[in-house]
């Protein structure tokens, strides 16, 4: 498993990185935190480098450089880096540009398999695109943006499922919300419904909604399959069957104390592009952490 | 649908997103193409202006890297026929070229010198620990060192200084404050009025000498031009610094203890080196060769003998040179000249111009007023969204078929394309403080507005009541 952590800023993704690093360690996966920096244009790019080569010989740390700095104090206080092995200042950390756009801080003493810290410099959505497609992450987590039109860029052009980390609140008991119908997508987010059900120690409600009121005979299956699986796997669940709109339904059920998990559209690329689909809508309605899995 | 997996279709709606812009201007240009050419324009000068909006297009929207459009704009002369594959080569290549080439070089040789520690007590020595006096400190040396060093160089120095001063001041680097604004912009803005003042300040001065010569108009020397354009950068520093003062006036009026401990962070550094030294005087001969021998060789050619001694003496590395010049910058600046070139060859230019003068003339009856309006309003705008060197390259041709004098037509261009105050985008300055995340784009606004309009007043006043006096 391969997870992608992008930050921003000591105020705004903290929650993004505690509830990424918490499911990291849960799922032992080999982890990346990447912070993506101001988009240099390229008529200044090579002065602005050459401005930030002065400014780490004055020892007082390239833009960007705050934030990896954060993440990494957070990852020794929370023991994902072993702070006895830890011998230098982390301003003594040099970066390592690994080509013109994509620099890598070197950590010693890892508790996880894999951990990298990375510092990227462009477009967010170019660069997170490139690092998903580059890297073959299963996960990106990110915190909830406030643009509508990110989310959908990003639900639309990165190949990774995503977990947006919005309106989260460390201290409440979440439960998973699993949105279950009958495309083919159901049953990845059921089996993710899972590990995060285990990882958390926390219980899933399945919703199935029909917006006539029949439930067919492939949606009926697709909960009794993943009633199975939560049963099998010691998991505690409720079921809500609901008629409506599913976007409105799955939204109002999940209120602020859930967490969405739902599978990917199917539909093509176009269809979503011009006309949206559920997944996107449910991020731009809801208020709380959605877990879209393709 | 036609055999295309959904990753392929979500790849190219990916790319048909992010190029919307190359899209568009591919579009505009083929439907230009076949319209019929405007009155009083012939087909290569109609050709050649669907080119000058698909540059202008693909450089704002930055959609495709910036060699690409260089080289697009190479491809399109040849293709519409405007000039033969050797006549569009030899116009790509110029002293102007040389000199922004040689220019860039310069700028990294001597940045690697590690000068910045020892232009960092040069600066506190001279303004002490009141604030307001490093502000004015910061823009004055900022502004006189770039007006012969260019730029990029003094920013690229200059900008640790400020930061290790912010930072010693126990405010944190990370979050904005008045003082950080303050110091930065005095920084960007000081370079960007340090360029006006003499030929080697910025590209855009000897792209408008090279145009003034190529096209037979006025030859002007170094000393000339600082003759001109000097009194206005001594003018722009104290109302300049005024004006960031007032809009940015910080709650720390001294820095005692933040100046104090940059000394001593700065003295670590020992005595001046043998190199370091040795760097400062082929710098000195690269500017008397400025002064004393373009005439004769071309301010360009001065530069590479600047950047050959460099080489030669070993003060610096052709590696470091090759990573640290934006070759990018000089390929598009080399097929912006060409193009401006061939806009005034076929009349582009003249027809523009004509066609900017009938149309100002409804609103000012004064054609002098109209072309001063074109060369600076317009100059001065353009700049903020382009970059300075690409809007003298792309507008000079235009402004130079005016009419009137060309000296005080073509100084005026260059000067008010220094007027880069607006945007992130406007100068690799603007750029290199908002890269720090302390400066957003809006506080460009917030001071930039009223520099640009004193800048627009002062211009005017010195072009039309101190040049007369000296031409």
């Amino acid at each position: 498993m391969k997870i992608l952590i992008a930050i921003s800023s000591k105020e705004y993704s903290e929650p993004t990185l505690d509830v990424g690093m918490k499911i990291s360690r849960e799922l032992n996966a080999s982890t990346t935190i990447l912070d993506v920096g101001e988009k240099i244009n390229e008529f200044s790019m090579k002065d602005v480098d050459l401005a930030n080569e002065i400014i780490e010989s004055w020892n007082i740390g390239r833009p960007g450089m705050d934030v990896l700095e954060w993440a990494y104090f957070y990852l020794i206080e929370n023991d994902f880096i072993d702070s006895n092995a830890v011998e230098e200042s982390f301003s003594k950390k040099i970066l390592h540009q690994k080509s013109s756009n994509r620099a890598e801080i070197h950590l010693e003493g890892l508790t996880l398999e894999r951990l990298n810290l990375i510092l990227r410099n462009g477009d967010i959505i170019d660069e997170l695109r490139d690092e998903v497609k580059t890297y073959n992450y299963d996960l990106m987590i990110i915190g909830g943006s406030g643009k509508r039109s990110m989310a959908h860029d990003f639900i639309q052009y990165i190949e990774s499922s995503i977990f947006i980390v919005n309106n989260f609140n460390p201290d409440k008991n979440y439960r998973i919300l699993l949105a279950v119908d009958d495309s083919p997508g159901t049953s990845k987010a059921v089996k993710y419904g899972v590990r995060v059900s285990q990882a958390f120690g926390i219980t899933v409600d399945l919703i199935l909604v029909s917006k006539s009121g029949d439930y067919n005979e492939d949606s009926t299956f697709a909960l009794e399959r993943a009633k199975k699986m939560m049963r099998r796997c010691g998991i505690k669940t409720e079921v809500f069957l609901k008629v409506g709109d599913p976007v409105l339904n799955i939204v109002e059920a999940a209120g602020e104390d859930h967490i969405i998990i739902m599978g990917a559209s199917t539909q093509s690329p176009l269809a979503k592009f011009f006309m949206g689909s559920k997944p996107l809508n449910v991020i731009g309605k809801s208020n709380c952490p959605v877990l879209i899995v393709k | 649908m036609l055999g295309l997996s959904a990753r392929s279709i979500s790849n190219i709606l990916f790319w048909a997103t992010r190029k919307k812009w190359l899209i568009l201007s591919f579009l505009l240009s083929l439907s230009s193409f076949y319209l019929p050419s405007p009155e009083g324009l012939d087909s290569s000068g109609h050709r050649i202006l669907i080119i000058v909006a698909v540059t202008l297009i693909l450089i704002v929207s930055e959609s495709i890297p910036l060699p690409a459009v260089a080289m697009l704009i190479l491809i399109m002369q040849v293709i519409l026929g405007i000039d033969t594959p050797d006549g569009v080569a030899s116009s790509f290549m110029s002293d102007s070229v040389f000199f922004i080439m040689g220019s860039l070089m310069l700028a990294v040789a001597i940045v690697s010198q590690g000068l910045d520690k020892r232009l960092a007590l040069f600066v506190i020595n001279l303004t002490g620990n009141k604030t307001w006096r490093i502000a004015t400190g910061f823009l004055a040396i900022s502004a006189i060192l770039s007006s012969f060093i260019g730029e990029h160089t003094v920013g690229a120095m200059m900008l640790p200084v400020a930061l290790a001063l912010i930072k010693n001041a126990g405010v944190g680097i990370r979050k904005a404050t008045n003082l950080s604004t303050l110091l930065l912009f005095s920084i960007a803005y000081g370079c960007a009025i340090g360029s006006i003042g003499t030929p080697s300040g910025g590209g855009r001065n000897v792209i408008m000498i090279g145009y003034l010569a190529e096209f037979g108009m006025a030859k002007i020397s170094y000393l000339e031009w600082m003759k001109y354009a000097y009194p206005m950068l001594l003018l722009e520093i104290p109302i300049t610094s005024a004006v960031l003062w007032f809009t940015f006036t910080p709650s720390q009026k001294v820095m005692d203890s933040s100046v104090r401990k940059l000394k001593v962070q700065v003295a670590k550094n020992g005595k001046m080196t043998l190199d370091q030294l040795l760097a400062i005087i082929i710098f000195i001969a690269v500017f008397l060769g400025w002064v004393f021998l373009s005439p004769y060789i071309g301010l360009g050619i001065v530069a590479l003998c600047g950047v050959f001694l460099y080489l030669s003496f070993g003060l610096v590395e052709w590696k470091q040179i090759n990573e640290n010049t934006n070759w990018a910058v000089i390929l598009l600046f080399g097929a912006a000249i060409s193009l401006g070139i061939q806009m005034k060859e076929t009349g582009a230019a003249l027809w523009v111009a004509d066609q900017i003068l009938s149309y100002l003339q409804i609103f000012f009856q004064d054609i002098g007023i109209v072309r001063w309006f074109t060369s600076v309003v317009m100059t001065g705008l353009l700049t903020n969204l382009l970059s300075s060197a690409a809007t003298v390259a792309v507008l000079g041709p235009i402004v130079l078929d005016m009419g009137g004098d060309p000296i005080i037509t073509g100084l005026m261009t260059s000067i008010a394309s220094a007027f880069a105050y607006l945007t992130v985008v406007a100068s690799p300055t603007c750029m290199i403080i908002h890269s720090t995340g302390l400066i957003t784009s809006s506080d460009y606004l917030k001071a930039g507005w009223k520099l640009f309009i004193i800048s627009v007043v002062l211009l005017f006043l010195i072009s039309h009541f101190y040049w007369p006096i000296i031409s």
